[in-house]
């Protein structure tokens, strides 16, 4: 892999909470005192430890693609934005201030109801990383990096979407020059909601093109 | 089911700043997802709005580092989620969802 792929010479500062400083015991302590905490909210019938597994998930895999789903609620909301965003997606998510790439070009490709696109890098693990946090792990793995441009629609079974034989499927392939971002549809039933509201739907996996913004109501 | 995220908890500032590495949560150990996933999802049912909670976790973290001075290094400060743990167990207290004593018991029982 060349160092211009890899993805940590642009990591932002990390800050100094995100190194463990527990020993041992204070985290054993701790894993006591919340388990103790959590049965008897569990005994109170206040929360079930199947939410609690499933809360946790969804913030783990959503929290990162945040500023991606900002990007994607605009474009459906303004379509000056997104006319800018499909034509120079650079200057424009770094108008909603993200930025961070450092020399590659962003390229937002636009589905549509006959043609869907899904991202990936063939070579090692290139990805959008400021709008879309750090990349899962299946995004980096072998499998998905060969197969998803041998047979794209086998993937996307796997991930649980299936499309119609008629859609186009375009795979998109990033390199360091060019990191791509799916625009996905507009889910039908969100006509009245806000922006906000609309950047909550957006998930990370949608964005990368292996599933599709769930249908509201 | 898909489960949307509160925006207001991915959103908070200051010293309340979520954990996190490329936008990704950071959690070193299972209790600190674990106590991040139970205070928000007492919420989610109603218990306690989010500013609620966020205030709390604003006052521990400033009443541990007004308790020890500026100038202690961060390495001996309590962590993130320990601030979290005790700003929900305040508010389980304050809202009548659990006695002090209960608390109280769930620290003693680790010595």
């Amino acid at each position: 892999m060349s160092t211009a792929h890899g993805q940590g010479a642009h990591d932002t500062v990390p800050d100094a909470r995100l190194e463990k400083r527990l020993t041992a015991e204070q985290t054993q302590a701790l894993e006591a005192r919340v388990k103790s905490l959590e049965s008897l909210l569990v005994t109170k019938g206040l929360v079930s430890p199947e939410t609690l597994d499933k809360l946790a998930a969804t913030y783990e895999s959503d929290l990162g693609p945040m500023n991606g789903a900002k990007v994607i609620a605009r474009a459906w909301v303004d379509p000056a934005y997104k006319q800018r965003l499909l034509t120079n997606a650079t200057a424009a998510m770094a108008e909603l201030g993200f930025s961070g790439l450092q020399g590659e070009h962003m390229v937002v490709v636009e589905n549509t109801p006959t043609i869907h696109n899904i991202v990936v890098c063939t070579l090692c693990s290139c990805y959008p990383w400021p709008v879309l946090g750090l990349p899962p792990i299946w995004y980096k793995s072998a499998p998905y990096r060969s197969r998803v441009v041998l047979d794209p629609r086998g993937v996307l079974r796997e991930f649980g979407l299936v499309l119609d034989e008629s859609v186009e499927l375009r795979v998109w392939d990033s390199s360091a020059e060019i990191r791509y971002l799916v625009l996905p549809e507009r889910p039908s039933g969100t006509e009245h909601r806000s922006e906000e509201e609309l950047a909550a739907l957006v998930t990370r996996d949608a964005m990368i093109g292996v599933a599709r913004v769930p249908i509201q109501g | 089911m898909y489960r949307a995220i509160k925006q207001d908890i991915a959103d908070m500032g200051g010293v309340a700043v979520l954990p996190r590495q490329s936008g990704e949560l950071v959690f070193h150990d299972p209790w600190e997802r674990r106590v991040f996933a139970l205070a928000v999802a007492l919420c989610e049912q109603g218990l306690y709005t989010w500013d609620e909670f966020r205030e709390r976790l604003i006052a521990e973290i400033a009443a541990a580092e007004q308790a020890t001075g500026p100038d202690t290094l961060a390495a001996a400060l309590p962590s993130y989620y320990e601030h979290w743990l005790a700003a929900f167990e305040q508010l389980l207290i304050e809202k009548g969802m659990c006695t002090p004593e209960q608390v109280t018991a769930l620290k003693a029982d680790l010595r």
